[in-house]
């Protein structure tokens, strides 16, 4: 699993309220309760997290997997020395 | 004009969270102002408020949740519940011809100072991105709009202290002439956040706390009152045309006869014995002729009654202007003196408290009145509850700064 799948995962838990078994990488989104407002809270919890700044674009994006997907490219963007596995500082505190 | 029935009420409240716990707590004459703690609050001079026991995941998940502050969480629970006790499923209202309107004062109070405090204290640019949609005045009728499907209009009131007697009126005045058919009314308060308590501490309209006992520390009416503590909570009530509430067989709990508003437009704060006493003659007057109420029925008031030097005097002589010799005759009572003031949210709660006089007919009491005040001489229910024969129809006011002030009537139910 990639750090950055767990750190989503445990967000969920710990913010949203939502179990562990509910969080598959294919788990949708909207069916989890998170719609594109909460979408949205949570990119700005990424951009603490991970250092990285989520651009204003609209991108579609259903599952679990996808959003950890799509992070996972700004990482390797944004920060283009570092190791795949991005590790977010105190991200999982 | 058409008959509007009243047919469910809600509420989140200093001192109940139902509507019967909140009237049982006032007719005991229970004050719930007490000392207040959190950030900052010891630089206030006065850190006293009446507050609510509220659990808000009691109410709502945590990604909902997230997105509510905490005058929406109480705006969307108080409507529930009148929902709940108007016997309504969602779906009965979700029509063009249902709506809501809602009151209040100062809107996402806390959402407003943590956005300020990031950005000037913490001197952070990372605003959180539900800033705007947790502290816009509209917010808390919006999210009762969303969470029960309606379609039909939507509106916010802010008049300061009336805001939420404006919104019952005018939700009423739409149902009468044919407009709509079903209504949620009502207001939503949550200002106990350190940033709103600096700003009216500053407007010197705040009480001392009471060296004794602070819980007395709001005591209108009385010659040593020295102001208003303030509240917070919400109260929505359920409004149906008349033959529309018959004709589902609803229990209906009174009519809702009177609406009056006139402004005090001399002064922003300062008020006036002919403004108070226009907006209680306008709506006299509407009940007069809409329900051929016969003047001098109004068998309780609930003063607006803030604890202000200035209010109580002026309401005293405006009550006494207009009913004249039988005004010594109403019981009178300011219950802010036990719930504090909530502001946006007051006129919507102080009316569901004179629709439970007109069901139990027992009037709550003015608590902390122990000197009396010669500018302020009529029977104010002093410090303990008042039993009274069945009352035909009963009045609440709700005077606001910015010069908005609104008298409602409600009469017993006449089928």
């Amino acid at each position: 699993m990639s750090t950055t799948l767990h750190w989503l995962q445990t967000t969920l838990i710990k913010d949203y309220g939502l179990n562990a078994d509910q969080l598959t990488p294919e788990a949708s989104l909207e069916e989890l309760g998170v719609d594109s407002l909460g979408v949205m809270e949570l990119f700005f919890a990424v951009e603490d997290a991970f250092q990285i700044s989520v651009p204003q674009e609209q991108v579609a994006l259903i599952s679990i997997g996808d959003v950890a997907d799509y992070i996972d490219r700004l990482i390797a963007t944004q920060h283009p020395k570092q190791d795949a596995q991005h590790s977010p500082e105190d991200a999982i505190s | 004009m058409r008959r509007v029935a009243i047919t469910g009420t809600g509420l989140i409240a200093p001192g109940g969270n139902t509507v019967k716990e909140f009237f049982d707590a006032l007719i005991l004459g229970r004050s719930q102002v007490r000392k207040i703690s959190g950030a900052h609050f010891e630089r206030l001079v006065a850190p006293i408020a009446a507050t609510v026991s509220f659990d808000a995941a009691d109410y709502f998940p945590a990604p909902k949740l997230r997105m509510l502050d905490r005058v929406s969480q109480f705006a969307l629970a108080a409507a529930r519940q009148a929902l709940s006790t108007a016997r309504l499923e969602p779906a009965m209202i979700s029509g063009a011809r249902c709506g809501v309107f809602l009151g209040t004062g100062m809107g996402g109070a806390q959402t407003t100072d943590d956005g300020y405090h990031t950005v000037y204290a913490q001197q952070s640019d990372r605003v959180k991105p539900f800033t705007v949609l947790m502290a816009m005045n509209n917010a808390p009728a919006a999210w009762i709009a969303s969470e029960f499907a309606l379609t039909g209009p939507c509106l916010t009131y802010s008049t300061a202290c009336s805001s939420s007697a404006v919104a019952i009126g005018e939700a009423a005045r739409r149902i009468a002439c044919g407009d709509l058919d079903v209504m949620l009314a009502g207001g939503a308060e949550a200002p106990l956040t350190f940033g709103t308590l600096k700003a009216w501490e500053a407007l010197h309209t705040i009480a001392k706390v009471d060296a004794v006992d602070v819980s007395a520390s709001c005591k209108p009416f009385s010659r040593d009152r020295s102001g208003m503590v303030l509240g917070e909570g919400a109260a929505v009530i359920m409004l149906e045309e008349w033959g529309h509430a018959i004709s589902r067989g609803a229990t209906i709990l009174a009519e809702f006869i009177g609406y009056g508003l006139a402004t005090d437009n001399l002064h922003l704060t300062k008020p006036t014995v002919a403004g108070q006493a226009a907006a209680m003659r306008a709506a006299l007057l509407q009940a007069q002729i809409q329900a051929q109420l016969p003047l001098g029925t109004i068998g309780y008031i609930n003063a607006h009654g803030t604890g202000t030097l200035a209010n109580d005097a002026v309401e005293t002589a405006a009550i006494k202007e207009v009913f004249q010799g039988q005004a010594y005759k109403i019981p009178v009572s300011s219950t802010k003196s036990m719930h504090g003031h909530l502001l946006g949210a007051a006129g919507a709660l102080e009316f569901i408290i004179a629709l439970q006089t007109l069901q139990h007919h027992q009037i709550p009491p003015t608590m902390h009145l122990n000197q009396p005040d010669p500018v302020c001489d009529l029977n104010f229910v002093a410090n303990i509850a008042q039993a009274v024969l069945p009352i035909e129809a009963v009045m609440s006011n709700s005077f606001a700064f910015g010069g908005t002030n609104v008298s409602l009537i409600a009469r017993r139910t006449h089928r």
